[in-house]
């Protein structure tokens, strides 16, 4: 790789996490067969909750902040638990204690406490072109289609390599040829709500780590941010294109595509195979984190369906700010909302065995981090039938 | 014998080799104080990395894996070096934080455990020195979309009685030549036309690695008449090569040279 002399320098003379961040960049360039390091605009930074962190992830993180400082804006993922109700909600001091200490860690390299998987709502909104080091999937493929931003899929070392270098090594979906469509799909359906999720779900199945080209859809920016989330969860998606509707269709070079069908049975199918309880004892709403609009329409819903299972949502502090009037109402019925944390990192299974939801991220990911059993239904639908 | 692969992580290390034969995930599945594998999914399961020349396809799952393999040399029960097909985001990265030598572009499959080999990371090379490699020609011929395979006679040095495509110890300056020479005396067929021809694909057999020079090629109508190699031949579809009682990696073989790949 050729390095520029400032990048020299921070390898050679740099503080040690400065080489060792310079170490890992040119190293997975080389990997990738990248030929420089690029700027970046901003970083975004996973492994912050307990639970994808881990202890060992927190060893690191305490000797690397010793001498890092992010030279670009850096936001962070949601942490494992909200800590202002961690003792009301029976969270056990040890796991406060050492989320703590990893909040403290990245306070310390300068990063800002967001703690949302949605900093593209919170204030970190990428403009055009712009190259970024994104970990947290779900905001990747956002920043990369939704936005037309250039991301690779970063792990939570890389991103922080990366915020603390400023650069990160020009490959993959920086540059313009890889992000054009792989693969096209015809959808025959209407789209709306968790259908979206339904349609994340089957499409991030077939491509893997292709880039899906659809057609035959309107969507809002809500509906592609539950998309695309599902199809990062359930593929090793980067990006997508929307026809008509998100930036960069026009150079998706999809023309020569024939595309899948997407009919009724499929979203039926993807329903059913991630449905794996009955009786939900909680709903959770996350994951991603619910912006201030979508906390208003939560309000408005489970007022006017009254669900028995508690429902515990999740949302960013900024939308909490923004929608306070929502929360309270929320709270008022007996439910939570929590910020600084997400569904899947949350301690849900301190609180259920089986939860219900509409995000296709959780359906795959409450299993796994949370020892869930789920029920993957419409918001609506799952308000009014356990009501 | 010598592998040559491609630095990742520059250093040297001697050990013996654990084989993990399937992608590992690293968080969850190894233990971080021990160094014990514990994913269900992996052959491995139990055995301790600490030390140990791990040989990998490549990493999966969260990429705060990297951090485990920072954790285990923290415990002094990292592994002494990584040898990989294919270096991706969570080994490469956990090999820098780690500073755990690491090459990848490895034939990793034609390892086994205990293997002993010397890594020099530095120049991209695995020195094995108790295995030998020999190179090999393969020829599959098809006709009608089946592919002509042959079993083994009694008479050759290896694989007696197994089925295998037209094969032999590579000779000469030209793989393609010495196939075309081995499908004549071996099947009596000639005017065969080149397919394609395939990457080099390893199988292991005892001590010996097998570097196979695959090739396909259209046959022309007329018969096979088998030589003394081989006692048996049967014009199959490609997916009923798996089943096979055969040499290694002869499906492996055959499927890296179809299109699409």
């Amino acid at each position: 790789m050729h390095l520029a002399a400032d990048e020299q320098r921070m390898m050679r003379e740099g503080t040690p996490a400065e080489r060792l961040s310079m170490k890992i960049l040119t190293t997975l360039g080389d990997v990738y067969g990248a030929e420089r390091l690029i700027p970046i605009a901003s970083a975004h930074v996973s492994g912050v909750s307990l639970k994808t962190l881990g202890e060992p992830g927190l060893a690191f993180l305490e000797e690397f902040a010793a001498t890092a400082k992010v030279r670009v804006r850096t936001t962070v993922n949601p942490m494992g638990m909200d800590l202002d109700r961690a003792a009301e909600m029976g969270v056990p001091e040890a796991f406060v204690a050492a989320q703590r200490r990893i909040a403290a860690a990245y306070a310390r390299i300068g990063a800002e406490p967001t703690f949302s998987c949605t900093p593209y709502l919170v204030g970190n909104r990428p403009l055009f072109g712009e190259h970024l080091a994104w970990a947290e999937s779900s905001a990747v493929v956002f920043a990369n289609a939704v936005l037309g931003a250039r991301t690779n899929r970063e792990g939570g070392p890389s991103a922080l390599a990366a915020a603390v270098a400023g650069r990160t090594p020009e490959y993959g979906l920086h540059v313009a040829a890889n992000r054009r469509a792989t693969h096209a799909f015809d959808v025959r359906v209407p789209m709306r709500g968790y259908r979206w999720s339904l349609l994340g779900l089957h499409i991030g199945g077939i491509v893997g780590d292709g880039v899906p080209y659809v057609r035959g859809v309107t969507a809002t920016e809500a509906d592609l941010k539950w998309f695309g989330a599902a199809l990062a969860a359930a593929g090793s998606v980067g990006m997508f294109h929307v026809e008509g509707g998100t930036p960069e269709w026009r150079e998706a070079g999809a023309d020569r595509l024939s595309g899948t069908a997407i009919a009724e049975e499929d979203l039926l199918a993807t329903r059913d195979r991630y449905t794996t309880g009955t009786e939900p004892d909680a709903i959770g709403l996350g994951t991603p984190q619910l912006s201030a609009d979508e906390l208003r329409g939560v309000a408005d819903l489970i007022e006017k369906h009254r669900p028995k299972p508690r429902v515990y949502v999740f949302t960013s502090r900024t939308a909490r700010a923004e929608a306070g009037d929502a929360a309270k109402r929320i709270e008022a019925l007996g439910h939570v909302v929590l910020v600084d944390t997400c569904l899947e990192v949350a301690p849900m299974e301190l609180w259920a065995k089986t939860t219900a939801t509409p995000s296709g991220k959780g359906a795959i990911y409450l299993p796994t981090l949370c020892g869930q059993k789920v029920v993957l239904e419409d918001l609506e639908e799952l308000l009014r039938r356990f009501a | 014998m010598r592998f040559a692969g491609r630095r990742v992580v520059g250093g040297r290390a001697d050990g013996t080799v654990l084989a993990a034969e399937k992608p590992l995930s690293l968080l969850g599945g190894v233990d971080a104080a021990t160094g014990a594998v514990l994913d269900p999914e992996s052959p491995i399961r139990g055995e301790r990395v600490g030390g140990r020349i791990l040989a990998v396809p490549h990493g999966k799952g969260s990429t705060v894996g990297s951090y485990v393999l920072y954790a285990l040399r923290k415990h002094g029960v990292a592994p002494a070096a990584i040898l990989a097909a294919k270096a991706e985001t969570i080994l490469a990265v956990g090999a820098v934080i780690s500073d755990v030598p690491m090459v990848d572009r490895i034939p990793v499959d034609a390892l086994r455990t205990g293997d002993r080999v010397a890594v020099d990371a530095d120049a991209g090379v695995a020195e094995a020195p108790d295995l030998v490699e020999k190179h090999v020609v393969t020829a599959f011929l098809e006709r009608e979309g089946r592919v002509l395979v042959v079993r083994r006679s009694e008479k050759v040095g290896s694989f007696r009685g197994k089925w295998s495509g037209i094969s032999g110890f590579l000779e000469g300056p030209d793989p393609e030549a010495h196939a075309r020479r081995e499908v004549e005396e071996e099947t009596g067929i000639t005017d065969v036309a080149l397919l394609a021809a395939g990457p080099l694909v390893h199988g292991r057999g005892d001590d010996t690695v097998y570097a196979i020079h695959p090739f396909r090629f259209a046959a022309p109508r007329g018969d096979v008449r088998l030589d003394c190699e081989n006692v048996e031949y049967r014009w199959v579809a490609p997916h009923e090569m798996a089943a096979l009682d055969a040499v290694p990696k002869l499906e492996a073989a055959y499927r890296a040279i179809l299109p699409g790949r």
